[in-house]
């Protein structure tokens, strides 16, 4: 090849020349002519005519490309999750290519993460500029570097940005600040990547960096100075600020550092670290397989990553190879759409941020989140996962002081969250930040909780299931604390589906007197996640799909926030049936308080959009903070005459994007004790739909939930 | 001169494609991307593709056989030869691709099985065309610029 740089020679002498291009596509022909026109551009090309094939070379040879350019319909894996699992696990750029030329799957292949998006046949012009792409993201990481000053006050701005605009109601407005957030959220994330990028690829244009290996110690100390100075969660505050509460999160890298007094830690590492541990919170919230509960509480370190790992089916794979997740818990995660969810399922697994959740009524597009997770849940779980809610709820309110911590968080929430919580007709607009939500409760949970919650074993847990499945009674046994916590949290399976997958009800007590009465609980779809109230990862099992009821859950005294969880509704293809979850919903609607189908709009990260698509939705599987999808998803919604239930749904499904999104990313993170670069291990068959399809409400109570249970396990293992 | 003929032959031939549907703009591309270094690029492809094409077809007959229909399976396959086809400029049969899946997206077996006829159809007329075409450039050897001619 002629390299232009001639006697230069050196790799990038002229740039773009020898750019390093990963090729999938599954029509040889498209191969043949693509991996010409590339070399005729001058850059590297290896070429692939299978995902997983793809998957495997980028995950061997890390750092050996720059850029991926890949089909979007292929037969062994969607180009969408594939460029998910990409974006999550390698953050290259990613170039979408297909002959159909629809908005909708161009928006995809964008809400996706996707750099560019080509239209096919491809003409040489279109990729002799897709080095832009390169150039761009390593210059966002740079950037990022640059301002690591300010990164947490950048992610603060971009939280109340979006906030702002993600209170609007939910409707054409919202895709504004959705997109505005989510570009913002992608430019955390991809900054934040594009730092590890960095250190990861050889670019000439930056030093490398020495990269900071996050041991199991390491991490503690972050974590503990986090705690202290109260979790910068990105979704806490953007909550807050919705509710008109200005939560000033102190947990800032400059000052993170400073309690770690670790030497040659730098506050860039601490600023990435950051947004990784917050990705990973938000990941953690995914429903997670109740069969690691066990493993994860034995292994060693591995273990204590099992809550992560368990979260999200998608990064299963990845998470084995990391977090050597446990076959069982691979395999649950493989199932369905939500295999994660499934994932030991059985009941054990309480979801912690349920409970916090709860007192947060996201009118998730629970119904499209419960019919992916439905669909998990229905190949593994048989049984409604409401008494693993209950066990959770009940773990959780076992300790008092653990509860209280909660309360007292959900009272902040309870403020502010009455409003858009109970106006029934009102999407409220609810940002997911990126961050955990958990902040507060992290710091709460961990400080008030640690002893008492990683205690709870396993075996505990499970004892402390009460919930019956049909009577959706409160989750736990602890009258007061737990009712705090679980009052917010009533799942409720929606009968509508096949009876697999519907989840018990599970009614979470009204005790909570801690969140104002109108406190909206975030509808959970029981269906499959599981709540962890330990320190295991929590899932807010079957959160997915539920619709939120406007009534408070958590704050409401003396109602229960019933949540329907229609787990087996979720289908992460898109056959949610968003009839019945809707059914469930009108259902409920009657029920005073609690159920105000609300169109939440819950900008995760970029906003939600209450799209009524589910199908689309469900397909998106945005691996970076990937709100677009809840854009999308209300799009189509929008088409199909949406209803508030629809935007429930859509927006369920979007947070759940967001939700798996960042957990994932978080999980990824947090896998690997012993590095801080951690394989996204993505499951090629998991499919990301499952993460978005959780609710708003799932990703509030898991971020939360997991928080605290990485700090447990955490601590666990460090025990 | 035996070779302007030719040459002029190649380039009338060619430019019938063009005018008549058979090729589009794409198959410049695919012209470009010949040279020193790939000097039967253009030929390699487009066997490339009929074969693969080939396949694709016995697909879909297969799955139009099969009964009940599986449209989205159908709808799949001839995307993807709907893809190739674009990916080589052979404008007509995507068209026909394109009317194949109209009717499965409306289920309507009757106008699969008719388009399908037409699809298969287009796909030997071009193959034959194309296969012309490139015995006559084989005839004027590796001196291609009877591949521009016809721009």
């Amino acid at each position: 090849m002629l390299d232009s740089g001639g006697a230069a020679a050196a790799a990038p002498a002229e740039f773009p020349a020898g750019l390093r291009v990963l090729l999938v596509d599954d029509d040889p022909t498209c191969l043949m002519i693509l991996d010409r026109m590339l070399r005729k551009c001058l850059y590297h090309v290896t070429t692939c005519s299978r995902a997983a094939a793809a998957l495997k070379i980028l995950r061997e040879k890390k750092g050996c490309f720059d850029l991926v350019l890949s089909d979007v319909y292929m037969p062994d894996m969607d180009g969408f999750k594939l460029l998910e699992h990409i974006g999550l696990e390698m953050d290259l750029p990613v170039i979408m290519m297909s002959s159909d030329d629809h908005k909708d799957v161009v928006m995809k292949g964008v809400t996706h993460g996707a750099c560019d998006y080509i239209i096919k046949p491809v003409r040489m012009e279109s990729l002799k500029n897709i080095w832009q792409h390169v150039v761009r993201k390593k210059r966002n990481g740079s950037k990022e570097l640059e301002n690591s000053g300010s990164l947490e006050d950048n992610d603060r701005q971009r939280g109340g940005v979006d906030e702002g605009d993600n209170a609007s109601s939910a409707c054409a407005g919202s895709w504004k600040s959705v997109k505005r957030k989510k570009e913002e959220v992608k430019d955390d994330d991809e900054d934040d990547d594009d730092e590890e990028a960095l250190e990861e690829h050889e670019d000439p244009s930056h030093s490398k960096k020495p990269r900071v290996v996050w041991s199991v110690d390491l991490h503690q100390k972050f974590v503990n100075a986090v705690n202290q100075l109260g979790v910068d969660s990105k979704f806490l505050l953007t909550l807050l600020k919705l509710v008109g509460i200005h939560y000033i999160s102190e947990a800032v890298p400059k000052k993170i550092l400073e309690l770690m007094s670790v030497v040659g830690l730098t506050r860039e590492n601490v600023a990435s670290h950051l947004q990784k541990y917050r990705l990973y919170l938000r990941r953690v919230s995914m429903p997670q397989h109740q069969g690691r509960l066990d493993s994860h509480f034995a292994s060693g370190h591995d273990a204590s990553y099992d809550p992560v790992s368990l979260i999200d089916g998608f990064d299963v794979p990845g998470l084995a190879v990391v977090s050597q997740i446990p076959p069982q818990g691979r395999a649950a995660i493989h199932p369905g759409p939500r295999s994660n969810m499934n994932v030991g399922i059985s009941a054990s697994s309480v979801n912690q941020f349920g409970l916090i959740a709860s007192g947060i009524q996201i009118a998730n597009a629970s119904n499209m989140v419960s019919s992916s997770a439905q669909q998990m849940n229905n190949k593994r779980m048989s049984n409604p996962q409401t008494p693993s809610n209950n066990i959770q709820l009940s773990q959780f309110g076992q300790t008092p002081s653990a509860v209280q911590p909660y309360g007292s968080m959900n009272l902040q929430f309870g403020k502010g969250m009455p409003n858009f919580l109970t106006s029934s007709s009102q999407p409220s607009s609810f940002s997911l930040p990126s961050g955990t939500m958990s902040g507060q409760m992290n710091v709460s949970l961990t400080m008030h909780q640690a002893q008492h919650l990683h205690q709870f074993s396993l075996s505990q847990q499970r004892s402390n299931i009460n919930i019956p499945h049909s009577s959706g009674q409160v989750l736990n046994n602890n009258a007061s604390h737990s009712s705090r916590l679980s009052s917010a949290l009533t799942l409720q399976t929606s009968s509508n589906e096949s009876s697999n997958h519907i989840l018990g009800q599970l009614r979470v007590s009204t005790s909570i007197t801690s969140l104002p009465a109108n406190y909206i609980k975030s509808p959970f779809s029981t269906s499959r996640r599981d709540l962890y109230v330990d320190g295991q990862s929590s899932f807010v099992n079957g959160l997915s799909g539920s619709s939120y009821p406007s009534a408070s859950g958590v704050g409401v005294s003396q109602q229960t926030a019933s949540f329907q969880s229609f787990s087996s509704n979720h289908d992460l293809k898109g056959k949610f049936d968003n009839v019945t979850a809707f059914n469930t919903i009108s259902e409920h609607q009657n029920r005073g308080h609690e159920w105000k189908l609300q169109r939440v709009n819950l900008p995760y990260q970029t906003g939600h959009i209450f799209g009524l698509e589910q199908s689309n939705l469900l397909s998106h599987s945005s691996l970076m903070s990937h709100h677009n999808s809840a854009a999308t998803a209300t799009n189509r919604d929008n088409n199909t005459g949406a209803t508030v239930k629809d935007k429930i749904t859509s927006l369920t499904n979007d947070i759940n994007v967001e939700k798996r999104t960042s957990v994932a990313q978080h999980r990824n993170v947090y896998i690997d004790d012993n590095s801080v670069r951690l394989n996204y291990g993505v499951s090629p068959d998991m499919s990301y739909q499952d993460v978005y399809l959780d609710d708003m409400q799932n990703e509030l109570m898991s971020v939360v939930a997991k928080q605290v249970t990485f700090e447990y396990i955490y601590d666990d293992y460090l025990a | 001169m035996e070779y302007s003929t030719l040459y002029n032959q190649i380039a009338m031939m060619k430019k019938s494609f063009f005018d008549q549907g058979f090729l589009d703009e794409q198959f410049y591309q695919i012209e470009d991307l010949q040279d020193d270094a790939s000097p039967n690029f253009v030929e390699e492809v487009v066997t490339l593709f009929f074969r693969d094409s080939s396949r694709l077809i016995t697909n879909i007959d297969q799955a139009l056989g099969k009964l009940p229909q599986d449209f989205g399976r159908l709808d799949s396959l001839m995307h993807q030869l709907k893809g190739s086809a674009s990916s080589i400029g052979a404008a007509k049969l995507k068209n026909e691709c394109t009317v194949f899946r109209d009717f499965c997206h409306k289920e309507n077996i009757e106008g699969c099985l008719r388009q399908f006829q037409k699809v298969k159809k287009e796909h030997a007329s071009l193959r034959q065309k194309l296969e012309n075409y490139f015995q006559l450039l084989r005839q004027v050897g590796p001196v291609e610029k009877a591949n521009r001619s016809g721009k």
